[in-house]
């Protein structure tokens, strides 16, 4: 576990360095990561609306079963993942996790998902008028078989489905990009041409780990999505990037961040916010424990916590 | 990778205590190490909260103290001992295992739990304990659990590949211990060898062990008319219902074992030959 400072993370806490993405005030820079939150699982360990926002597992126009299991796979200083977007679907989201979430108070980016444009923008209708804080369409997944991965590596396709989503909705839109491409700044583009209001970045790269007993992949479906600490300077190197082409764009960064140490480092590299996802898999009150940590860090970096505060960024 | 010496500053059960809320992962200490058989542990924890919160069919989660291996490790909890500690049976299989298997009395090891939902033990009855191997650590728990517990029955039936490591702990918290090998039979020759002894109203069988022995046993259940309680087995990305990765289909629709199980009802699942196969390669 990370020694940077003792303190106590579920202990009432008056933040002090907020960030703005796309107009939504956050009241500190650090979400919770799209499948890495539940909250029947993580409502127990801490309070979720002391988040600055929770990102929700996917969400699909119907039940998604997912894939078949095992699901995971260790790699070092990682996982692999093949969840393949298990999730009970928008209508019975829109009457559990969701009313519930905001009955707590928390700040909430429902990540969407889709086989198809079409699905994508059923479920993006079905939360035009819901609660929710903002949207995050999720056209990174590698674990689905359409959607998912195939728009967000194809310029032209995301821009023709981000700009069908923006017709739909007055909601905040967030695009969630995925690291497997050859030229991430071109997808970036083609998703705020077609009026995404944030990017966040990065989903899971596609990796894989063979089991040396049966000579097969030791997950079901071969492949899936590495996360953890592994891809953190990776990720690092996609949020610098995108931020030197696109000076304005919001951006939330995602990938590897397990304390306020790494999470800063998002934070200079350009991002607004950061999200924490495999860290919360292995330590649930991760993401508050690195939320808590970062505003302690903001305390002695005013000329960047005023930055964020204003809703503009490290340069 | 050294594994720390224990110093207690973690205070993460009382904070969690005082805020309401759920212990999460905390560094506790190790106090006791000893060979149960080759490459089969058996581990002393201290740990109050766990000690006061430990279910029969409950796990916990063990972490490496190698940031290089993250994911978690899950353990079912075999016996609550004296002194707020806990106890844990396992078998080196692994990179995991094998640093765990390494620790000594006074060091530490991060830990997250109790998890999980366990046997249902409501009952007064009769309890078949059906285990096979390293399935056999839960049903210890459930053994200690029922011990003393008035209108009830305990039989355990252990099959092991060879050394019958876990007889000792079993045979003295039950009624009744039947064990066997490999060679010369599995649990299903243990049921039928107990099988007259057996009155249908009122035994419940608790199982835990290979995917393909729990489906026999659940045959066997289901022909003898006998409900059972499967304790289930996955590969997990959390341990505590956050990530999905853990499901197991059953009537009720794919559920997650380390949230909804590791226990389940055996006519709640539905037994896949095919992942089966996959399973016991
Ligand atoms: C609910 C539950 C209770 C368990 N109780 C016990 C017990 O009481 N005693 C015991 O000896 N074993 C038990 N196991 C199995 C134990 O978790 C694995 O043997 C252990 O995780 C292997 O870790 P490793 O690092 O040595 O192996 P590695 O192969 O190096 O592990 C790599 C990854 O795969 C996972 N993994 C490997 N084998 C298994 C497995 N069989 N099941 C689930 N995950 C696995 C590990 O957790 C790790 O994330 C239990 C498993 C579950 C799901
Ligand atoms: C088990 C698991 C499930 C995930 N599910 C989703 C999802 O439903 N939608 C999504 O946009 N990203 C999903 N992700 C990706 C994460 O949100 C995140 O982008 C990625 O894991 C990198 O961050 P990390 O290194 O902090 O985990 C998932 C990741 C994991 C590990
Ligand atoms: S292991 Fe994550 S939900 Fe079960």
């Amino acid at each position: 576990m990370s020694g940077l400072t003792i303190m106590d993370p579920l202990e009432p806490h008056a933040w002090r360095h907020g960030t703005v993405v796309a107009g939504t005030l956050w009241k500190n820079p650090v979400g919770t990561a799209s499948g890495t939150f539940n909250l029947d699982a993580c409502g127990g360990y801490y309070d979720v609306s002391q988040m600055g926002a929770i990102s929700t597992k996917g969400v699909s126009p119907v039940p998604w079963e997912g894939n078949p299991t095992p699901r995971t796979a260790e790699s070092p200083a990682g996982m692999v993942n093949s969840v393949g977007l298990q999730n009970p679907g928008v209508d019975h989201y829109l009457v559990d996790e969701l009313p519930r979430l905001k009955a707590l108070g928390a700040n909430v980016i429902t990540n969407v998902a889709g086989h198809s444009d079409e699905d994508y923008a059923t479920v993006v209708e079905r939360l035009a008028d819901s609660p929710a804080d903002m949207l995050e369409i999720n056209v990174s997944c590698p674990n689905v078989s359409h959607g998912g991965m195939s728009v967000g590596t194809d310029a032209k396709a995301l821009n023709r489905l981000i700009t069908r989503l923006r017709a739909l909705t007055d909601k905040p839109m967030v695009v969630k990009l995925t690291p497997n491409v050859t030229d991430i700044v071109e997808v970036a583009r083609a998703a705020v041409d077609g009026g995404a209001d944030a990017l966040s970045l990065i989903n899971t790269l596609v990796g894989m780990r063979i089991d040396i007993n049966t000579g097969r992949p030791i997950l079901a479906q071969g492949t899936g999505g590495v996360s953890g600490p592994c891809i953190l300077p990776i990720a690092l190197s996609f949020v610098w990037r995108v931020r030197q082409a696109l000076p304005e764009v919001p951006i939330i960064g995602i990938g590897g961040i397990d304390s306020g140490l790494t999470a800063l480092e998002f934070l200079y590299a350009g991002a607004n916010a950061v999200e924490v996802g495999a860290a919360a898999l292995v330590d649930p009150v991760a993401p508050m424990r690195v939320a808590r940590e970062l505003d302690d860090l903001l305390d002695e970096r005013p000329e960047l916590a005023d930055l964020l505060e204003k809703g503009e960024c490290w340069r | 990778m050294k594994p720390n010496l224990f110093i207690s500053t973690s205070r993460v059960e009382e904070q969690a205590q005082e805020a309401g809320r759920l212990p999460g992962r905390r560094t506790a200490q190790v106090t006791g190490m000893e060979p149960l058989d080759r490459q089969v542990w058996r581990m002393i924890i201290r740990d109050p909260y766990l000690a006061a919160h430990a279910p029969a069919g409950a796990f916990i989660n063990l972490y490496s103290a190698d940031r290089m291996t993250m994911m978690p490790r899950p353990f079912g909890i075999s016996r609550v001992l004296e002194g707020e500690q806990i106890e844990i049976i396992f078998a080196v299989v692994g990179q995991g295992t094998y640093e765990f298997s390494r620790l000594q009395p006074d060091m530490a090891v991060d830990l997250l739990g109790p998890l999980g939902h366990g046997f249902d033990l409501e009952k007064p009855a009769h309890y078949l304990l059906v285990g096979g191997g390293l399935g056999v650590p839960p049903l210890i728990r459930a053994a200690q659990c029922l011990q003393g517990q008035s209108g009830v029955r305990t039989t355990a039936l252990l099959g092991y590949r060879d050394h019958r490591f876990a007889d000792a702990i079993m045979g003295s918290l039950t009624d009744r211990l039947e064990s066997i090998d490999n060679a010369s039979g599995d649990v299903i020759t243990l049921l039928d060898r107990v099988r007259g002894d057996i009155d249908p109203g009122r035994t419940i069988i608790l199982t835990c062990g290979p995917l393909p022995m729990m489906r026999a046993v659940a045959a066997w259940a289901r022909k003898a008319g006998l409900p059972a309680q499967c304790c289930m087995e996955s590969r997990m990305g959390c341990g505590y219902g956050t990530c999905v990765a853990c499901v197991v289909d059953t009537v009720d629709g794919r559920l997650k074992v380390c949230k909804d199980g590791p226990v389940f009802a055996a006519d709640r699942l539905i037994w896949n030959t095919d992942e089966d196969k996959k399973e016991t390669r």
